[in-house]
């Protein structure tokens, strides 16, 4: 199912994480310039700068790391309030494998606390600059959740300011939990419509003694029980590795190809525009024939990510994407570029639209910013 | 009403006899209440009828699987109609490429592990109950069991849903794709308890069987031991498959009747099982057994094969049946702590047993914290059950001073409804009461189950500019 018929890599194996770094940086958008910015330094005064807003109907843009801004629907911001102002680690529980992080906390910045007790949040490897809040409103997953599951499987509690600037929290800091609606779960994904992130309780995972990654010359067929991960680029299919010493020597010993020590992630496609393709991952195979070559896929996942300009062709593409029960989703686009970011709006979008109006009565914090506009 | 039921499904599957309303109106925990009548629906159409019906007449709609749950989420506590799901129990598909199914509500969760076995593949969420419960009971609930310490509660596995909500619309939410667009509904649906909607189909995912599995049986002379070997095991970075501990009393209970050779003069065990590769399952069952040594464990043995597994899983997962050699009637709690606080919220729970001279007796999930106690006692004597129902309150409050939550995979239910202000503020049931009246505003679904009276309170006077829409 794997192409590794396309010939020997030429992107090769010397792709470092800083390089992969320094492209993420690139991909960093900076917020409007002629609005009034907001710090807000506490919550409470983040909660009063949105009830204020909503009281005198003033539009709000919420920025973390500035590297989901491209998806979704425009908002032109009477305010962008920044969360920089809350990005501490409230509570940390190594030995309970929980974290209570506030929203502005960058990903890299929680990732390498965590790292110095031999542990992981699980949030995505690129763009690291980006926030938690960021990564969780945005949903963003990490290649890893092939083990691990998406990040909305991981999130045990959330503190919401919401439009009108009350604080809400859901869920509780424990690992298992059922006690009424699951309002973190919801808050991902939700860019900001429910309200602004200002912390979350995650559950960890160990860090693995060891890891691998092996390019494949071959077939994986079924030699490897749960992988990390396993990304097809347009010259190269790697399988990511982790796990005891024992463990991973074995899954080495067992594929056909070429290993390196550690997890060595591919750049993001970059372009002045990226997409996200989601389809059910049986069907993804299908799609990769279709793209140009700057590509990432998630095997066994179903999201494709890729650049191209050749937005008039993405128009088809999309028809077929959603014939298949997928998305394609627009990540980033240049300053003026116009796309249907989201295209067909799913499934109860009337209660969706609801939902934000409950939490946003006064409709200030990202407004429209959701498929359906909402 | 009762007539158009009986128009719109076959007569005699809607039920309003005496003995019928009286069985239909409890679930498997203490709660009794009265529906007018019981609706069992073999449709998806037929489903939308009886809502579309008691909508009509202004009645409460319960859904309900197979009464296994122990929170009263499907006792009709204000009357109304029970829609019944049991009959609406086809596995319509299994993509084994995929590694998907889709089912009805009523579907048996252990036979859907059952029929996606040739394929090497299973549903993982796992209750105690799981011979019985059905897949649309494990949704509702967002029900776990030993196995979702690694591999997540009910809601990680559930892909899409079918769902008829309150005005009788229906609507598919969730995809097969990953991170479907918009706000996630399908992550508020599960567990909703019937709240929000009521499933008629679900796309559930399917796990692969790992290729390899351990599983240890320790015993301990104390309970603290067995909890500090739990919470030793975490720390080390080793998450098992499942990690459960049974004390004496549950061991001696079990053990009675299953003859399995359970160590009955232990003072805990603990069943350990991890799953995977053969090096990570041998490298991990050698580090469990480390931790428990170093918590004085008093013997270790691993299952030597799959019928020996298959025992000590039918000796933990038969547990709740065994104890009735104890006393006629237990109330089982579920309540989650931090793993870090097992040690000591163990010997709380012990002493409010003492207190209150109830037989305790513990058989839990000990990997993720979600305490099951069971009081053991005699319905039939006179104050028991205040007596019983004052020290479960205690319990509960003992676990969420320890930082913990008042359900791990029961629910809230009517159960405890009325003590999510324990962990909530009114802030915070304000937004959980606005998330239930935008799927129903009317209230019709479930009406008086996981929010207490007076949550949609939440007064936020002046900050509204005119018009907004609260």
């Amino acid at each position: 199912m794997l192409r590794s018929e396309r010939g020997p890599s030429t992107r090769g194996v010397g792709v470092t994480s800083i390089r992969a770094a320094s492209a993420r940086i690139a991909r960093r958008l900076e917020a409007p310039t002629d609005v009034e910015h907001r710090h807000p330094a506490s919550v409470e005064e983040l909660a009063e700068t949105l009830s204020q807003a909503s009281s005198e109907g003033r539009t709000v843009l919420v920025w973390g790391g500035g590297t989901h801004q491209g998806y979704g629907y425009r908002v032109s911001p009477d305010l962008v309030v920044f969360t920089d102002g809350l990005a501490t680690i409230v509570e940390w529980e190594p030995d309970d494998l929980t974290v209570v992080v506030e929203g502005g906390m960058t990903v890299a910045g929680l990732e390498s606390r965590l790292a110095t007790r031999g542990q992981t949040a699980v949030l995505a490897e690129l763009p690291a600059t980006g926030t938690v809040g960021g990564a969780l409103a945005a949903g963003i997953s990490a290649y890893r959740r092939g083990r691990f599951g998406p990040t909305r499987d991981r999130i045990l509690e959330v503190t919401l300011v919401t439009g009108d600037g009350r604080v809400v929290r859901a869920g509780g800091r424990v690992v298992k939990n059922v006690t009424g609606y699951d309002l973190a779960r919801l808050a991902v994904g939700s860019f900001g419509r429910l309200g602004v992130i200002v912390s979350a309780c995650l559950k960890l995972w160990p860090l693995p003694q060891v890891s691998a990654t092996v390019t494949l010359d071959g077939d994986l067929g079924n030699q490897v029980y749960r992988p990390l991960a396993v990304l097809e680029e347009a010259r190269k299919s790697s399988v990511y590795l982790a796990g005891t010493e024992e463990e991973v020597a074995a899954q080495i010993a067992r594929l056909p190809g070429e290993s390196q020590p550690g997890l060595v992630w591919p750049e993001l496609p970059s372009g002045p525009w990226t997409w996200s393709l989601r389809v059910p991952p049986a069907t993804a195979v299908g799609f990769v024939s279709a793209l140009p070559d700057d590509f990432v896929h998630q095997v066994g996942v179903g999201e494709i990510s890729f650049t191209t300009e050749d937005t008039q062709g993405m128009e088809d593409l999309r028809t077929k994407v959603e014939a298949a029960g997928g998305s394609l989703v627009v990540t980033g686009r240049p300053p003026g570029g116009e796309f249907e970011p989201w295209g067909r709006p799913p499934a109860g979008i009337e209660i969706q639209s609801r939902l934000a109006a409950a939490f946003d009565p006064a409709r200030i914090l990202n407004p429209g910013r959701l498929p359906g506009r909402i | 009403m009762i007539d158009e039921l009986r128009a719109a499904l076959d007569s005699d599957r809607v039920m309003e006899s005496k003995l019928e309303l009286h069985l239909y109106g409890r679930d498997a925990g203490v709660y009794r209440g009265n529906p007018s009548v019981v609706a069992i629906p073999e449709t998806t159409e037929e489903v939308v009828e009886i809502v579309k019906i008691a909508g009509r007449h202004e009645a409460p709609v319960v859904a309900r699987g197979a009464g296994t749950g122990l929170a009263a989420g499907a006792v009709p506590t204000e009357g109304g109609v029970v829609l019944v799901t049991t009959r609406m129990n086809q596995i319509h598909e299994i993509d084994p490429v995929k590694r998907t199914a889709w089912v009805g509500p009523g579907v048996i969760n252990l036979d859907l592990s059952h029929a996606a076995a040739p394929y090497g593949l299973y549903f993982a969420p796992d209750p105690s109950s799981q011979a019985a419960c059905t897949v649309g009971g494990n949704i509702a609930n967002n029900s776990g069991g030993p196995h979702c310490l690694a591999e997540g509660s009910t809601v990680n596995h559930v892909l899409a849903l079918e769902v008829v909500l309150p005005d009788g619309t229906l609507e598919v939410i969730g995809s097969e794709a990953p991170d479907p667009i918009g706000l996630d509904l399908r992550g508020v649906m599960v567990g909703s308890e019937g709240t929000l909607g009521i499933v008629t189909r679900a796309l559930v995912k399917l796990t692969p069987i790992a290729p390899d599995i351990r599983t240890l049986l320790c015993s301990f002379s104390s309970i603290s031991d067995a909890a500090e070997t739990v919470s030793g095991v975490i720390a080390r970075g080793v998450v098992p498959a499942a990690l459960e501990m049974m004390d004496q009393r549950i061991v001696e209970a079990v053990e009675n009747w299953l003859h399995a050779g359970l160590p009955t003069h232990a003072a805990a065990i603990l069943l350990a099982e991890v799953v995977g590769e053969t090096a990570a399952v041998e490298a991990e069952a050698d580090l469990i057994a480390e931790v428990a040594r170093a918590n004085k464990a008093l013997e270790i043995s691993v299952a030597a094969g799959e019928d020996e597994r298959a025992l000590l899983w039918k000796c933990r997962k038969s547990a709740f049946g065994a104890v009735a050699q104890a006393a006629p009637n237990y109330y089982l709690h579920d309540t989650v702590v931090p793993r870090t606080r097992l040690v000591e919220t163990m010997n709380k729970v012990y002493e409010i047993g003492r207190r209150h001279d109830l037989l305790m007796m513990n058989v839990f999930h000990a990997g993720d914290g979600n305490l099951h106690p069971l009081m053991m006692f005699d319905a039939s004597e006179p104050g028991m059950i205040e007596k019983v129902q004052a020290a479960a309150d205690e319990l509960v409050e003992v676990c969420v001073k320890a930082g913990g939550a008042l359900s791990g995979e029961h629910g809230i239910g009517r159960e405890k409804r009325d003590l999510m202000p324990l962990m909530f503020n009114t802030a915070d049931l304000d937004a959980q009461a606005r998330i239930k009246e935008t799927f129903d505003p009317f209230g019709r679904f479930n009406p008086g189950k996981i929010l207490p009276a007076g949550s949609r309170c939440f007064d936020q006077s002046g900050a509204l500019p005119p018009g907004a829409w609260v």
